[in-house]
């Protein structure tokens, strides 16, 4: 069963002379982990926000179920909102009775790992515990499908590779459906079901990476995994 | 001996305290605070001595300092409502102007030739149409607000336009949208901006003060009679009858006013409005 559906879908920005995205046509199955990766401005991005209704597409068909969360880049966190408030805030325009919000709040800061920084303030927080308080944001409500915008992009190896692991462990845990955006093709390899390279706009490869988690504990077959999309990486980019 | 070469050798002990103390080089904010504490502080001094020694103004008001003091309420009684009328005006038409970007092509050009016209050219027909209905006050206060308008408004822009994408974004992933949105993420957003602006426009409100008060310039024939009762007025009057004691004593009372408003209420909002910047 696909929990998204994209046909032929395109994206021109206005003022911009190529398309963002060209004719683009994929879909995802219920369950499922799809990473993008490609060079910057290769259309990525842009394709997660028109998954997220941020974009509308300049043409195309797009079925994406109505429960969507996202995680940016830098967390997005509202600076004048404690932790527990900006994970609360999806929940509260839900209006959701208080006592369930604190519930659920206390219940995905503990699952991140957060719970003791839940009266401290963004700026007062690493760029990893940020990070941990987008993705405590957008489980809070519940989604079916997880979008990540490149995530883990600004952050120090240690603390991406523990956010690897704690988001593998939520996707076992909650079955959603998660999108992401990256940058690294180790990240992309070691996380995903599949890996669609992306190039001006259109997709160029798909790998399929049928290796068991954790995969950098799979030595030469993740590398092996890894080697293929670089080569596509380097000779079709 | 120099703090460092103190500790060094060990002669830090505490009832040497105050002498350490004495040896610390001078920092530059207490330079500063020598050079604004000190003319202030003589500037004071006159001002007390005129209040043993009233001044009997031209117009047979004697100025004494609880005089001085009560104009000085009257100024920022006029500066009050001034500024929280351009406040009330700057904060929706800065929302509106930025609300897509061909509003913005639009109006932004417009607000830009009506900032950059001198507001004291307005200020004769201000004031004859605010005394043909009898409400001095108001020309006074019409034109303060024009004076304040556009600096809150052109800062709000400002800040509106820098909040980022994500930020924006983000509001609308977790289900704030139209006046949600405003109240949740943009006027959040914009409270640094929005204390620099008021800060600025308050000080421009000081600045023509002494225009705004005096409104016999703008009348024919008119009298200093007709100016309002403030401490622009009064500033303006001593200068022209060369009552030192009384200018000194009125700009003591304004710049008293002025830096209790910075160091209690601006500086403390300064430090407020950090935990809505972004990084």
């Amino acid at each position: 069963m696909y929990a998204l559906t994209c046909k032929n879908l395109s994206l021109s920005y206005p003022n911009e002379p190529h398309p963002a995205v060209k004719d683009v046509s994929f879909a995802v199955f219920e369950g499922e982990f799809v990473t993008f990766i490609g060079p910057s401005g290769c259309g990525k991005t842009s394709i997660l926000k028109m998954i997220a209704g941020l974009e509308k597409p300049t043409s195309g068909e797009l079925s994406a179920p109505p429960d969507i969360s996202f995680v940016f880049q830098f967390g997005a966190l509202f600076p004048w909102l404690t932790v527990f408030e900006n994970t609360a805030l999806g929940l509260r325009s839900k209006r959701i009775p208080e006592a369930e919000i604190q519930k659920i709040v206390s219940r995905e800061l503990s699952l991140m790992h957060i719970e003791h920084f839940r009266d401290r303030y963004p700026a007062e927080l690493s760029g990893g515990q940020k990070q941990r308080v987008g993705i405590a944001r957008a489980l809070a409500v519940e989604p079916k499908m997880l979008l990540l915008d490149e995530p883990f992009s600004a952050l120090d190896p240690i603390t991406t590779a523990e956010l690897h692991r704690d988001l593998m462990q939520l996707w076992h845990e909650k079955k959603i459906t998660i999108v992401m955006v990256s940058h690294s093709i180790e990240e992309a390899v070691g996380l995903a079901d599949r890996v669609i390279l992306m190039n001006t706009g259109v997709i160029k490869r798909v790998f399929p990476v049928n290796l068991p988690h954790p995969r950098h504990e799979q030595g030469a077959a993740f590398m092996h995994e890894v080697n293929q999309v670089r080569h596509a990486f380097f000779t079709e980019i | 001996m120099r703090y460092n070469d103190r500790m060094r050798t060990g002669k830090h002990h505490a009832h040497h305290n105050h002498h350490v103390a004495m040896s610390y080089p001078v920092s530059l904010p207490s330079r500063l605070y020598a050079l604004v504490l000190g003319p202030l502080a003589m500037v004071g001094l006159i001002a007390l001595a005129t209040y043993f020694y009233p001044i009997i103004s031209t117009q047979g008001t004697t100025l004494t300092f609880p005089v001085i003091v009560e104009a000085a309420m009257a100024t920022c009684f006029r500066l009050a409502v001034a500024y929280i009328l351009a406040a009330l005006v700057a904060i929706p038409l800065s929302l509106f102007v930025t609300i897509n970007s061909t509003i913005e092509a639009i109006f932004l050009p417009i607000f830009d030739v009506l900032e950059s016209v001198p507001i004291l050219v307005l200020f004769p027909v201000l004031v004859v149409l605010f005394v043909s209905t009898g409400f001095l006050n108001g020309a006074a206060i019409a034109i303060l607000f024009l004076t304040m308008l556009w600096s809150i408004v052109f800062t709000l822009v400002g800040g509106i336009k820098i909040i980022p994408k994500d930020i924006m974004y983000a509001g609308k992933i977790f289900g704030l949208s139209g006046f949600a949105l405003v109240r949740k993420v943009i006027l959040p957003a914009i409270v640094p901006q929005f204390v620099t602006g008021s800060i600025l426009a308050l000080a421009q409100g000081w600045n023509i003060i002494i225009v705004a008060e005096v409104l016999h310039t703008y009348l024919p024939g008119g009298t200093s009679a007709q100016d309002l009762f403030g401490i622009g007025a009064i500033l303006v009057s001593a200068s022209a009858e060369a009552q030192t004691n009384v200018f000194l004593m009125a700009v003591f009372v304004m710049v008293v006013i002025i830096a209790f408003f910075n160091f209690f209420v601006w500086q403390k909002l300064l430090h407020f409005a950090q935990r809505f910047r972004f990084e």
